[in-house]
């Protein structure tokens, strides 16, 4: 039964770090959520397994292990999908950012010779 | 409307083109106003140069042949250069945006024939095309004319325009298309991508036969792509414009 102590413990460092990193303002709120959600569900289940096994069961995986890996793959996919998304996000105001400096700097040397001339 | 006080601008796109640069705006500066227009007065044109966080003396050597430079803080890719382009034309409310490479395989002698739709209202985004007629000149290596073929019938199938050169990035464009393409300009692969968001956004798209040259120096930047990853790439992202949520304008 120690493989679930250790699930256990591994799921409350994932969720206190999360947290941790939100404190010392590494993480704001909108990108910690995800994180704290996945590993509050590992809490959960890590305590109450047999739910887990249940699922696995009434899912139709032969084994557990098996229904804990697809489970964890499905949540990964989706949270990098979500950082993509966000990657995306970023660069498309990068774009933006750099159109909108290029042309107030040329706008303002522009002003700048018109002034010193 | 008097030629002369149509507000043109030559928005030139150039990434690392020292050596090209300064010949291509000094032609566009004199032969722009060539007098070939059907007896009417000389165009004016301003030309703004788009330095793409070039390495080189780009900028400089645009500045010294007499162009406007805006420099681009980094490498932001040929799509995000023009659009700055656009945005400069829509603020100061240019009549008519030309696009022009700034390798000098675009000849602005052609400058009052693709303008020329645009000045008598007969079209909105006029494109300039190497194979819409035998004109000669150069005619891009076989691999690119067969990927080129592919993306008319593409275009054409999906949107009912057929333009013969999509990927020719030497175009003219009035103010309703610079209004739309300085809000939105797609970046992946912008010239054949460009006649898609036209057409969706109702543009009348003419397309105008052109010589064109061979580069002068320097090489263009698809001739090292695998043409057909290129073109799976390129058909991709049209298909993606196809299906893409557009914003209702009311």
């Amino acid at each position: 039964m120690n493989i679930h102590i250790v699930a256990m413990v591994v799921s409350v460092v994932i969720f206190l770090f999360v947290i941790d990193l939100v404190r010392r303002r590494r993480l704001t709120f909108k990108y910690a959520i995800s994180w704290l959600l996945v590993s509050a569900g590992a809490i959960f289940f890590a305590v109450f397994y047999r739910l887990l096994f249940g699922c696995a069961a009434f899912l139709g995986f032969e084994l557990p292990s098996n229904f804990i890996f697809f489970a964890l793959f499905c949540v990964f996919v989706f949270l990098s999908l979500l950082l993509t998304v966000f990657l995306c996000q970023q660069n498309n105001r990068n774009d933006v950012m750099a159109q909108k400096i290029a042309l107030l700097e040329f706008e303002l040397k522009e002003l700048k010779k018109r002034n010193g001339a | 409307m008097n030629p002369a006080d149509i507000k043109i601008l030559a928005i030139v796109p150039a990434f690392n083109e020292c050596g090209n640069i300064g010949r291509t705006v000094r032609e566009i500066r004199l032969r722009g106003l060539s007098t070939e227009t059907q007896g009417d007065s000389p165009l004016h044109v301003d030309i703004l140069v788009i330095d793409d966080g070039s390495v080189d003396a780009t900028a400089q050597e645009a500045r010294q042949a007499g162009g406007m430079v805006i420099s681009l803080p980094f490498n932001l890719g040929i799509g995000a250069a023009v659009q700055t382009g656009f945005q400069y034309a829509q603020k100061y409310q240019y009549d008519i945006a030309v696009q022009i490479d700034g390798d000098g395989q675009h000849d602005p002698a052609f400058l009052d024939k693709i303008t020329g739709p645009i000045r008598r209202d007969e079209a909105d985004m006029v494109v300039a095309s190497r194979f819409l007629e035998k004109t000669g000149g150069f005619q891009s290596s076989f691999s690119r004319r067969v990927g080129i073929h592919f993306f008319v019938h593409l275009i054409n199938g999906l949107t009912g325009v057929r333009i013969n050169d999509p990927t020719s990035g030497f175009r003219a464009f009035n103010k309703k298309m610079i209004a739309l393409f300085s809000e939105y300009y797609p970046h992946d692969f912008p010239e054949p991508e460009a006649i898609v968001v036209a057409q969706q956004a109702g543009g009348r798209i003419v397309e105008i036969p052109v010589m064109m040259r061979a580069r002068e120096s320097g090489s263009s930047s698809i001739r090292y792509f695998k043409t057909l990853y290129y073109m799976a790439k390129v058909t991709l992202a049209i298909l993606l414009l196809m299906i893409r949520q557009r914003k209702v304008k009311a």
